[in-house]
Order: C-alpha cells, then sequence, then structure tokens
C-alpha cells in the first residue's frame, strides 16, 4: 500500500497542475472566508451597513459549520484535480503501462483510490487548520474550540463523496473535458433539479439522498440553517445523511474496480 | 502429483505457452484459437500483415486485453503480475507522463516492477538518450520516445523482452542499432518476443516465427523450418518429354511441372544443379537451359498469408 502511494506520489508531485488546483484551494478558502469574516464581502446589499446573508459567525464553535459549507463549494478545484489526473492516465495511456510493467489492475485502482483518500485527509486537516486559526482570532482562545467538531468529520465524508465520484466519473468517461464537464453539470444543475422533482412527488424528501446532496446535507448554507431551526425539525439525521454518504463512497468503490477490472484497457 | 511435477518441468522448457486464446471485437474475430510456446533463449518473431492480431496477442499476454477465451502462461506458470515485472516490454506507442522528464519517468517504471533506480543511467546511455535524461517526454521526437521505451524495457535486466513493431518511427541507423541490441541481449540469455510486419526484420533476427493471417495461426516454428524456402530449378532440353520422363525417375525430385516449354523442378534439399546436369547428360541427355531459382522469403511470405 505505501508502495502504491510512493509511485502515485511521483506521478503527482511533478504535476504543475496538481500543485495550482491545491494552492488555488489553500489560497482561496481562507482568503474567501477572512473577505467575509471581515464584512468586506457581503450578498444581499451593496450599500455600507445593508443587510448580509452570509454568516459572519467565526467564532468557535460556529466556525466549524460555516467553514465546512464553504469548504464543500472549494472542494471542486480538489474533485477537478482527480478527474485530470486519472483521465491522464487514460489519455497518455500510461494506465496500460502500469500494468505492463507489472501492475495488476487492482493495483491501478487501489493506487488511485489511495490518492482519493489521501487527498480527503488533507483537505480535511487543511480545513481543520483554517477553523483553527479563524476561531481562535475571533474568539480569542481555544476554549471552544472542539465543540461542534463533527462538523469537520462531515467535511471528510463530503469530500471523499465527491473525489469519490469524480474518480467514478473519470474512469467511466476517460475524457477529462467531458468528466469535469459532466461533474460541473451535476453538481450545479441536474442535481438541483433531481431533487426538486423527487421531493416534490414523494412525502419523504428522498431527492436529499442524490450522491452530493446526501453530503451538501451535512454541511448547508448558514443561512438556511438559521431559517430551518425556525421550523419544525427534520425528520432525517445527520447520522443518516453521514451513512447515506458512506453508501454513495461504496458504490464508487465497487462499481469502479468492478468496470476497471472487467473491461479491456 | 507427479503429473503435476512433469508438466511443470515441460513447461519450464517454454518461457510462453499460449493455449487456444480467442478474442473478438464485436463481429470481428481478432484471434481465433490461437496456441504456440515460445522457448527460451529464442528470438521468436510473430509475424503478420496489417490486422493480423499482434498487437490483439501481445495486449492479451501483457493483461491491457481480455481474452474470450483460452489462456496463457509465463515463465513455467509464475503469476501474471510478477511475470510481468521480469518482462521488459514495448507495445505500440511509447506511453510515459508527457509532463515528466526521461529520467523521472523511468523511476516510475523502476518502481512499480520493483527493481533499483542504479540502472537508469546504463539504459538511457544504451538507447543514445542520456544527454537528454532531464528533458520532459513531451519535447522529444518519434523516435526518441521510442528509444526512451526501449530503455525502459530494458531497466533491471528482464529475463525477456516484448517488442511490438520496435522499430517503429527509426531512422536507418537507429533500425540498425535496435537490430544489433537484440542480438547482444538475445546473446546474453534474453528471450525476445518480436511482433512485426516486416519480413525483412523477422528474418535478419529471429530463431522461430509464428505467422498470423486474420487472426488464424498459420505456421509456428524455428525459421528455418517454417519460412523454408523451397528452391526452383528450371530445365530445357531438345527432346522435353524424354527430358520429363528422365527427371520423373531421378532420386530427389520432389515435382515437376512444365511451364512454358520449360520444366520447373521442386527439389530435396541435396540436389544441386550440377547434380541434375550430370544425371542427365550420363543418360545422354544434354540439357540446353539450367536454372536455380531462389524463391525470396518474401513470396513464401505473401504466398502464406495470401492462401
Amino acid at each position: 500500500m505505501g508502495a502504491l502511494l510512493a509511485i502515485e506520489w511521483m506521478k503527482i508531485k511533478r504535476y504543475r497542475t496538481f500543485w495550482v488546483l491545491v494552492g488555488l484551494f489553500m489560497l482561496l478558502l481562507p482568503v474567501w472566508n477572512y473577505e467575509i469574516a471581515s464584512g468586506v464581502m457581503k450578498f444581499g446589499s451593496d450599500a455600507k451597513g445593508g443587510v448580509n446573508i452570509l454568516s459572519t459567525a467565526y467564532s468557535f464553535p460556529d466556525v466549524w459549520a460555516n467553514l465546512g459549507f464553504w469548504g464543500s463549494i472549494f472542494i471542486i478545484f480538489i474533485s477537478i484535480l482527480v478527474i485530470i489526473i486519472t483521465t491522464n492516465e487514460f489519455q497518455y495511456r500510461t494506465h496500460r503501462q502500469n500494468i505492463i510493467d507489472g501492475w495488476d489492475r487492482a493495483a491501478f485502482f487501489n493506487a488511485k483510490i489511495l490518492v482519493v483518500l489521501m487527498l480527503s485527509i488533507a483537505a480535511t486537516l487543511f480545513l481543520c487548520l483554517t477553523g483553527l486559526a479563524f476561531g481562535w482570532s475571533f474568539s480569542g482562545s481555544l476554549a471552544h474550540a472542539f465543540d461542534n467538531f463533527q462538523m469537520v468529520g462531515y467535511f471528510f465524508l463530503l469530500s471523499l463523496n465527491y473525489l469519490g465520484l469524480a474518480f467514478f466519473l473519470a474512469i467511466v468517461v476517460r475524457r477529462s473535458g467531458l468528466a469535469i464537464g459532466l461533474f460541473l453539470l451535476y453538481n450545479n444543475i441536474v442535481e438541483h433539479i433531481l431533487k426538486s422533482v423527487l421531493n416534490h412527488f414523494s412525502d419523504m424528501p428522498i431527492g436529499n439522498f442524490l450522491p452530493l446532496q446526501a453530503s451538501d446535507e451535512l454541511l448547508p448554507f448558514q443561512l438556511m440553517q438559521m431559517m430551518k431551526s425556525m421550523m419544525p425539525a427534520s425528520a432525517i439525521s445527520s447520522t443518516t445523511y453521514a451513512l447515506v454518504t458512506v453508501g454513495w463512497c461504496a458504490v464508487y468503490y465497487f462499481a469502479g474496480r468492478a468496470i476497471l477490472l472487467r473491461k479491456d484497457w | 502429483m507427479f503429473v503435476t511435477f512433469i508438466s511443470k518441468i515441460i513447461s519450464l522448457a517454454h518461457l510462453l505457452t499460449i493455449q487456444n486464446i480467442s478474442k473478438a471485437y464485436g463481429s470481428i474475430q481478432a484471434l481465433s484459437n490461437v496456441s504456440f510456446e515460445v522457448p527460451e533463449g529464442s528470438v521468436f518473431g510473430v509475424l503478420g500483415p496489417n490486422g493480423s492480431g499482434k498487437t490483439t496477442l501481445l495486449g492479451i499476454l501483457m493483461d491491457v486485453l481480455i481474452a474470450d477465451s483460452g489462456s496463457y502462461s509465463w515463465l513455467g506458470g509464475m503469476p501474471n503480475a510478477d511475470a510481468r515485472k521480469q518482462i521488459g516490454s514495448l507495445l505500440e506507442t511509447p506511453n510515459f507522463y508527457h509532463y515528466m522528464s526521461a529520467y523521472n519517468n523511468l523511476e516510475i517504471t523502476a518502481s512499480i516492477r520493483q527493481r533499483g533506480l542504479s540502472d537508469r543511467d546504463a539504459v538511457l546511455k544504451q538507447v543514445g538518450l542520456y544527454e537528454r535524461k532531464d528533458s520532459k517526454f513531451q519535447t522529444f521526437s518519434l523516435g526518441m520516445k521510442q528509444r526512451l521505451a526501449i530503455g525502459a524495457a530494458l531497466l533491471g535486466n528482464p529475463k525477456v523482452l516484448v517488442l511490438d513493431e520496435p522499430t517503429n518511427w527509426l531512422d536507418p541507423a537507429g533500425i540498425a542499432e535496435i537490430r544489433e541490441l537484440i542480438r547482444t541481449l538475445n546473446r546474453q540469455g534474453i528471450t525476445i518476443i518480436i511482433a512485426s510486419h516486416l519480413l525483412d526484420e523477422v528474418e535478419k533476427v529471429c530463431t522461430h516465427v509464428a505467422i498470423l493471417k486474420r487472426g488464424q495461426l498459420l505456421v509456428n516454428g524455428p525459421v528455418n523450418e517454417a519460412l523454408r524456402q523451397e528452391d526452383n530449378i528450371e530445365v530445357r532440353a531438345n527432346d522435353m518429354s524424354a527430358l520429363q520422363q528422365l527427371l520423373s525417375a531421378m532420386p530427389g525430385i520432389v515435382n515437376i511441372r512444365s511451364n512454358d516449354g520449360t520444366l520447373q523442378l521442386t527439389c530435396a534439399d541435396n540436389i544441386t544443379t550440377a547434380a541434375i546436369n550430370e544425371y542427365c547428360s550420363s543418360k545422354g541427355i544434354v540439357l540446353s537451359h539450367l536454372l536455380l531459382r531462389k524463391k525470396s522469403l518474401e513470396t513464401k511470405f505473401m504466398e502464406l498469408t495470401n492462401k
């Protein structure tokens, strides 16, 4: 396992696109949140002192839910990265070369799964550090730093879900442009349509269980959260959404594996 | 127990055993029931025109393609992925990470094959790319990419080399170099399997050959048997019918065909033009025409593949 990961690291550490996309995530997540926290960036009104629907709660423990939501937006950079490094292997036929040189197909698949896992862990660690920095400077102490800390765990599951779907699409589609297009289209448009349709025609909000939506429900937009708290409590718990997320990750894993192991390369 | 022991010993002599491999792409039968063995220490040519199934066969043997039926076993039946680590291979196009240097690409190859990194310099020198070792793969010409692929195949002293059209994209000097390299490596005991549509290439370097045509195995075996050159001898004399009668009685004459007032003789290996001349004159017939026509391998190959 360590050997697989070491070889994947050789592949990506010299790839400029990897550093650019990881760099964008690491730069934009704190900058974006700093702008919101300091009141420079507002949604709702341009006028100074106008209404701002963005949550400016960056002290402990609110920082985790707030930052977790924005993380779910910026994780797109890493999802695109996963698609690019996977489809590159198909495009330059290096996936075949890896097999020819002595990996079996499962080794190739597992190596990429490990990359997805490591990127999810790294993104989560970075979010955690960013949260601690914001929380500390806004709270003045680390006293309640680990209240509501399950949000960080949710972000890990969300990352795994986004990167897992990105990897799965890359395996199925094999072309980077098309896979990125489909991923963004699904995330931004198709899933919203599906969700609305499903929830409209069903008593249970089953549309919330769609692949990415299940995780988005774990880290909702904070204004929505405020509105929801005024309404009757949702019947579906975060634990359920967490389990559904894990379920989707299992689907990507087993379906992706079956596709890669059976097809001609 | 005893039987498996015996079959293990037998399969050891064969570096590669292929049994009844078939593969279809939709309605196109790329390979049908191909079986043969590659003896250890040989230079084995897989020869056939474009589209005959050579690349499909090598793809299956390297596990990038999956056969519909049949089986193969490398190096006495060791697990295929382990066997591949000891096989240096070049299929179709050179596949490398475009954004990485030649040197760093070889690091990945060596790591997957679980070999040390120490002979990267040596193989790059061997294929004439040492000066460009730090250049990115995407800046290489086709010939250089091919050289790097051959270099990668040589990493870690493989027991076997599998080369699909190894002289593609190389200039004439490069082709000669690769041929010489193949001969040198074979002398060191490395078994080499080459797919080629160039008869000339196979004739110049191979000890054994398998000829494929539209997925069917036509012949296989040592080159001098599979591609045996049957010489024709042409003779004429004033009395053709007497000549024909006489020669049909001569030992070693396999076949006689009359063509345009000339007799074309297919002879056993030991029959020379001198022997025929001597035989005829001893029987009182003077030949007015005696000619040895060497049938080229090219003609033989065309005959085999155009049947």
